[in-house]
């Protein structure tokens, strides 16, 4: 079941760009090798990958979201607000 | 009267069905309406065409209600992949729904077709410029560079008002609790909601469950292309399972166990993409 669970996400994660920052491996207690190379391996290629582009996206408050697709077309942006769900008061994101 | 309209009526009164779901003009719209045999003249306002709804969900609400009631409905080809879906998750008897076809989108089976939304909309400069165009194949949008891909589905997700109206118009959507409003999963308080984990939940929600209809994305005032990326996430449970949502009587491979793993896990990504 997790292997079917993760092998669909990574395809999933791989549409919308973010392919290879998910990893599954079935490691025993008794396999230290396995376990040290695949941590070591699965650092070098998040290492490779470098920063997600996530990491400061997920709140949608961030510059990269906001302005990242923008950049990319020399548009000259859309609203870089955040408003609460209330809808009361406007922040600056 | 017309053909249908008098197929309702006799449904209704020779006790076939206990409701009838289907459209009504009110106010000059056509909205969904529930034909009983106790207002059995409503049934001269019975209408089809290209309006639509999730009647579906109805059913599905009328029978957790009275276990025992007998449901009719009209149906395009959306709403019987629905249907089924709902059987094999249970949320319907086998038989407690009676659908009498109406005419759908066009295939190669029958070119008239008959619905709100046929071909999605071109995409405009902005969305063309910075965003997902709804009404691309799966190959055009995984032949973007992932950079740009991930940029533009960001663009897409960050428009979103979090107003549940994919959630609530979605046929199959049908869970008690929803994941969407537990506050550790998707934090409250702002909008866009966090992204894109919010849309990645529901997309892996649909997994096994989406039955293509694009209700969603036609729901959607952000117009976040929706129908697409879930599209993808059936394609994968294609490709990976050999399942096809909405046929057939077994329920997705997520929720059933294999006898043995047939696949194995995959590689670690071989060389940087960059
Ligand atoms: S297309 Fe959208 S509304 Fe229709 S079944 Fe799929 S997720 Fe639900
Ligand atoms: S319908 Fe669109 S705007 Fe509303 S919650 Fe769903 S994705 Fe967000």
């Amino acid at each position: 079941m997790t292997l079917k669970r993760m092998t669909f996400l990574q395809h999933l994660l791989a549409f919308l760009g973010l392919e290879g920052r998910l990893h599954l491996e079935w490691i025993s207690s008794a396999e230290a090798q396995k376990f040290v190379a695949t941590v070591t391996g699965f650092t070098e290629t998040i290492r490779r990958l470098g920063p997600s582009p996530l990491r400061t996206a997920s709140l949608a408050r961030s510059e990269n979201v906001l302005t990242a697709p923008m950049r990319r077309s020399g548009c000259p942006g859309l609203s870089q607000t955040v408003v609460p769900e209330d809808g009361t008061k406007i922040v600056n994101g | 009267m017309t053909p249908i309209q008098q197929q309702v009526k006799n449904w209704l009164e020779e006790k076939r069905v206990d409701i009838f779901l289907a459209y009504r003009i009110l106010d000059g719209h056509p909205l969904p309406h529930a034909f009983t045999r106790e207002h059995i003249e409503e049934t001269a306002e019975l209408v089809t065409g290209p309006a639509r709804y999730s009647l579906e969900k109805f059913a599905t609400h009328i029978a957790s209600r009275y276990p025992a009631a007998r449901i009719g409905m009209v149906a395009r080809d959306c709403n019987q992949r629905a249907l089924n879906v709902l059987r094999v998750w249970n949320q319907l008897k086998d038989g407690q729904v009676e659908t009498v076809p109406v005419t759908c989108c066009p295939s190669h089976l029958h070119h008239h077709a008959d619905c709100s939304y046929l071909e999605p909309h071109p995409a405009g400069a902005v969305k063309q410029q910075l965003g997902q165009a709804p009404n691309q194949s799966l190959a055009e949008v995984e032949a973007q560079p992932a950079a740009e891909r991930l940029d533009r589905w960001l663009y897409e997700f960050q428009k979103c008002i979090k107003c549940y109206g994919c959630r609530n118009i979605c046929p199959v959507c049908f869970c008690k609790e929803c994941s969407l409003e537990h506050a550790e999963l998707i934090g409250t308080g702002h909008l866009p909601p966090d992204i894109p984990i919010f849309h990645l939940v529901r997309a892996v929600h649909m997994a096994g469950r989406c039955v293509d209809c694009g209700l969603c994305e036609d729901a959607c005032p952000a117009e976040i292309p929706l129908r697409l990326l879930y599209r993808k996430v059936n394609a994968i449970v294609k490709d990976l399972f050999d399942y096809e949502t909405g046929s057939g009587d077994t329920l997705p491979p997520f929720s059933i166990l294999g006898d043995k793993p047939t696949m194995s896990p995959m590689p670690l990504l071989a060389a940087a993409q960059e």
